[in-house]
């Protein structure tokens, strides 16, 4: 067994556990928008960096728990860290993707209320700035939003908003490591890099079985329920009400 | 802008709208919007998003329960609107079960519940419907059904009167006493359901057998494992699973076969898949479809439909010439293995390659790897077991795990995949003619007596009759009275044409039902019943594992629940049943079956337990029969088995070979997932599939109409092409009235297990003009 201390608490956990593991064995939930305890961790959203007593701060969902260890899960820079990380994750979330109805929560949103961050589409609508809301077809800032991360709205379950995606990986994950239905992947290069099912077909079209983990999974808005608000008055009716939720 | 005032403005311009809590559902948004409204329905939006999630969340009620589905039945927990009292998300739980993965029925099939079509009053059919017979015209073959048809409400509802509780109760008890004094208890019969919970079940089969005072009492088993259960209690002595599908991940290989795992049972393929791609197992499909599991599986053995002995005879053969058997096994555990031994001795590969169209290399190859494991589990499903030589299926299958020893440690066992949520607790409480509850032998007098004390009657020794020899008896006039609860044959049994004049010619039937269903058109009586989502009790997975599945709606109007009813009726024949509540008869219920001794409501808890459970501090036992069976002898016996082509061969005039079964997306005669909007929108009609060769022989493009008609009946309905069937094959969903594949199947049985061959008749396929 390792023996480590988090936070000045000791701790003791089977060797190849993470200090995320230790962490939770104390109740201490670090941040995470890339992890769920079902995955193998990948270590991508860095949210959940912790002091190790060196230089880098390492993230604990990857990091292996060693004997003597001692870790640190806050601080007025870990803090700030977390703070500039959710902000840069949100420099081009999309408004019209909070709010969409989910399994979970809103993940990245709940961490930016809770860390006090703030992001331009946000100031933006709510008319502190002055400045028109990102257009998602217009380039603005030299982001080129909407190029090439669109929307999908081809499944008949999942509503699908590659623009509000952080790449996290958790859906892929989930399809292809839970589910193993192994339709998920990734595509696209740089900025435009995004989730695809199968060889980048529209999710409706691709050979998805709506088993609906990967919106489960989801941290953000980016996989979300197309809600289904009255059930079908005769079954030949077409599935699809029109209704748009706010 | 206010909220107030915006939605004033969007109303003005055409845009439909409605408030659901705070959130609004516009529709017609089109054109609507000028820059103002854009902008006051973002600031709402903007208001909602610091406090929606949390709040929102919070209204919800969330309610710990199960999914009414498959047999896997995962853990879910519902989020409850309780102002609309509608269902709004269903998330996955943690459990031993699914580890809070869900498929596309749990997640999103939840609706049907919440729908109009909702029986809310008992009825009562009208003298002018009289004499009996199909009400809807479509039915009576005087007009072409539309598509997307469940049953026409406008057309069927005017043949029934509203009736009180009072009335209908009374009217169903008097008509079924009015038949057992006149003809006997004998001319009565009972439809239980594998959807209804084990309560119920209990409750049901008591009325049929302490009221009714027959044992004509039967269930969806039949029609689903009914041979493998026959298999199983001939040769291992237990009908039930060895051993739980997880423990896939402890298998060296898997062996699927005849299910279509992925399509049926969604979530245990996950973990099938899982434990293939992690390494450790190898997977082994041997079916007629290329199913997606095939996709995943290290050997895929394509047979032909109905070819299943010899091909596991095969498997035999080889394991025995190449000395790939346990022989401390089979000395110490087992008896019968000469027998066999002299049978297989028949079925070289080559001999099996004749008949199953497999490669004897293959087949060779394929029963070494399985032989060569030092832990193999078998899993199978309805290919095996929806044959005339179902049971025979089972046997060699069984035969297979007793040679190589594969029974009774972690990663090995033999696993018939459940279908039905409940259908293996409708059996454990012993709504099957033969039983009472927990496989106790109606023909036993011991036992008899025990439940003559427990239930204050004396009970007939007889066996009953089962599904489709009742249906048969009620086509001869034997049976006269039957009561329905949950079961729609009229889509479900093989060969519809004969189902339908069985039901016109019954005197009497109760329908117990949540929706007007095909079967319901021939009702005198229909009792609006309630849905999974509004009642407590417990239910059994194809694990063993009894879980709680808890209340979460209202029931609508004045449906009742269905222990009540079944409890109403026994009153009012004269056979009072007096409960508080479905944990009463659960304990009433535990104490006379011993295999679900020492279970409570509590100890159930949020991820139930399996049974046997001795010890109810534990999770109950996992894996059965370590030290011996629980047969006469101790021993688990071989029963060889020679094979025997299906009943009805293709032919020149019928020359394709029919299979039917399920599709991802529905369940069963469709009556709750074609009402639910996000399944009918996924999948809104059949199709029928065929190998694209056989297509363009008969000169039809994909997606074109086809007639598909066999000798009891024919159906039209759009061809899918599809490289994975074999030539010569075409495959049938049976979800779907406006083309029910049932019309066309044989009504065939098993000689043991009584099931029908659903999987296997020949037919004729045309363009239809």
């Amino acid at each position: 067994m390792i023996d480590l201390t988090i936070d000045g608490r000791a701790v003791q956990v089977p060797p190849g556990a993470t200090i995320w593991e230790a962490a939770r064995l104390l109740g201490i939930d670090l941040p995470v928008l890339c992890h769920d305890p079902r995955l193998e961790p990948v270590g991508v959203c860095r949210l959940c960096l912790v002091e190790v007593g060196e230089p880098k701060l390492t993230a604990a969902c990857v990091r292996g728990a060693e004997d003597g260890m001692e870790v640190r899960t806050s601080s007025e820079r870990l803090e700030v860290c977390r703070r500039g990380l959710v902000e840069l994750l949100l420099s081009d979330y999309p408004i019209d993707a909070s709010g969409r109805p989910k399994t979970g929560s809103d993940a990245l949103l709940a961490l930016a209320s809770e860390l006090g961050a703030d992001w331009p589409d946000r100031r933006s609508r709510s008319g502190e700035t002055g400045e028109a809301p990102r257009s998602r077809t217009e380039p603005a800032g030299g982001i080129p939003a909407g190029q090439g991360r669109p929307l999908d709205g081809t499944s008949k379950v999942i509503f699908v908003d590659h623009q509000a995606c952080i790449l996290c990986d958790r859906c892929i994950r989930g399809c292809d490591d839970l589910q193993v239905n192994e339709v998920m992947g990734r595509t696209g290069k740089g900025y435009q890099t995004r989730i695809a099912f199968d060889l980048d077909a529209p999710m409706g079209e691709s050979t998805c079985v709506s088993c609906g983990e990967c919106e489960k999974v989801c941290p953000t808005g980016a996989l979300s329920l197309r809600v289904w608000e009255e059930p079908p008055k005769d079954a030949a009716g077409s599935g699809n009400t029109g209704w748009e939720v706010l | 802008m206010t909220t107030t005032t915006l939605l004033g403005e969007l109303k003005k311009r055409g845009v439909k709208v409605r408030r659901r809590g705070e959130r609004l559902l516009l529709r017609d948004l089109h054109g609507a919007l000028t820059p103002e409204l854009r902008a006051a329905i973002d600031a709402h939006r903007e208001e909602l998003l610091a406090t929606l999630d949390g709040a929102e969340r919070s209204t919800l009620r969330s309610v710990d329960s199960v999914c009414p589905y498959c047999g896997v039945g995962c853990a879910i927990r519902y989020f409850v609107d309780e102002a609309e009292d509608r269902i709004r998300y269903a998330d996955g739980r943690e459990s031993p079960v699914n580890h809070e993965r869900l498929c596309v029925k749990g997640r999103f099939g939840f609706d049907y519940t919440s729908h109009p079509d909702r029986l809310q009053t008992p009825l009562i059919r009208k003298e002018s419907a009289y004499p009996k017979g199909p009400l809807s015209t479509e039915v009576r073959g005087e007009r072409k059904r539309r598509p997307g048809g469940l049953v026409d409400y406008d057309e069927v509802l005017p043949h029934f009167r509203e009736a009180t509780w009072e009335e209908a109760l009374d009217l169903a008890a008097t008509r079924l006493v009015e038949i057992r004094d006149r003809d006997g208890s004998g001319a009565l019969a009972g439809f239980g359901s594998a959807k209804c919970s084990n309560e119920e079940a209990y409750l049901f089969q008591k009325l049929v057998r302490a009221a009714f005072g027959t044992n004509n009492v039967d269930h969806c088993t039949r029609l689903c494992h009914a041979s493998s259960v026959t298999a199983l209690l001939e040769t291992i002595g237990s009908g039930a699973v060895t051993n739980v599908f997880g423990d896939v991940q402890n298998a060296d290989v898997a062996l699927i076969a005849g299910s279509n795992t992925t399509g049926n049972h969604p979530v245990a393929a996950t973990f099938i898949k899982q434990a293939r791609k992690s390494g450790r197992t190898k997977l082994i499909v041997v079916e007629p479809r290329r199913i997606q599991m095939a996709d995943h599986a290290d050997y895929f053995l394509q047979i032909d439909s109905g070819t299943d002995v010899a091909f596991y005879n095969s498997w035999m053969h080889v394991l025995i010439e190449e000395g790939l058997i346990d022989e401390a096994y089979i000395a110490e555990r087992t008896e019968g293995f000469e027998e066999l031994k002299a049978v297989v001795a028949g079925y070289s590969p080559e001999v099996a390659a004749g008949i199953c169209g497999v490669e004897p290399g293959l087949i060779r190859e394929a029963a070494r790897t399985f032989g060569r494991a030092e832990r193999a589990m078998i899993f199978w499903g309805m290919g095996i077991s929806q044959h005339t030589h179902g049971t025979d299926n089972s046997r060699c299958l069984i035969s297979l795990a007793l040679m190589t020893g594969n029974i009774g440690r972690e990663g090995t066992g033999l696993h018939p995949l459940r279908g039905q949520n409940n259908v293996q607790g409708a059996s454990d409480a012993g709504v099957i003619p033969m039983v009472y509850p927990d496989y106790q032998s109606v023909a036993d007098p011991a036992v008899r007596e025990k439940f003559e004390q427990a239930w204050g009657v004396e009970l007939d020794a007889k066996p009953g009759l089962t599904v489709v020899e009742i249906m048969g008896a009620a086509l001869d006039g034997v049976i006269r009275g039957m009561y329905m609860m949950g079961e729609n044959p009229f889509l479900s049994d093989p060969n519809v044409n004969k189902v339908r004049k069985a039901l016109t010619n019954l005197e009497f039937l109760v329908v117990q039902d949540i929706f007007l269903t095909e079967t319901a058109e021939f009702a005198d009586v229909i009792l609006p019943a309630t849905t999974f989502f509004e009642k407590s009790g417990t239910y059994t997975n194809t694990d063993r594992r009894v879980q709680v599945g808890r209340k979460a709606l209202q029931p609508p109007g004045g449906a009742r629940q269905d222990w009540e009813i079944t409890c109403e009726i026994g009153a009012r024949m004269g056979y009072p049943m007096e409960y508080d509540s479905p944990e009463e008869v659960f304990s009433e219920f535990t104490a006379l079956a011993p295999s679900y001794a020492g279970l409570t409501y509590d100890n159930l808890g949020l991820t139930g337990k399996l049974w046997p459970c001795p010890d109810p501090s534990e999770d109950g036992i996992q894996v059965l029969f370590g030290d011996r069976f629980p047969t006469a002898s101790g021993r688990g016996k071989f029963v060889p088995a020679e094979f025997a082509p299906a009943k009805e061969l293709p032919d020149e005039e019928y020359p394709f070979v029919l299979n039917t079964g399920r599709r991802l997306e529905h369940w069963h005669t469709g009556t709750m997932t074609r009402r639910s909007r996000a399944l009918h929108a996924i999948r809104p009609g059949p199709v029928v599939d065929m190998h694209p060769t056989d297509l363009e022989a008969l000169g039809v493009e994909d997606g074109e109409l086809v007639e598909v008609a066999s000798r009891r009946g024919s159906i039209v309905l759009p061809a899918a092409s599809s490289d994975r069937m074999l030539r010569g094959a075409v495959f049938i969903p049976f979800h779907f009235r406006e083309a029910a594949a049932n019309l066309l199947t044989i009504d065939e049985l098993d000689p043991a297990g009584k099931i029908p061959e659903y999987k296997f008749c020949a037919v004729r396929v045309s363009p239809a003009s």
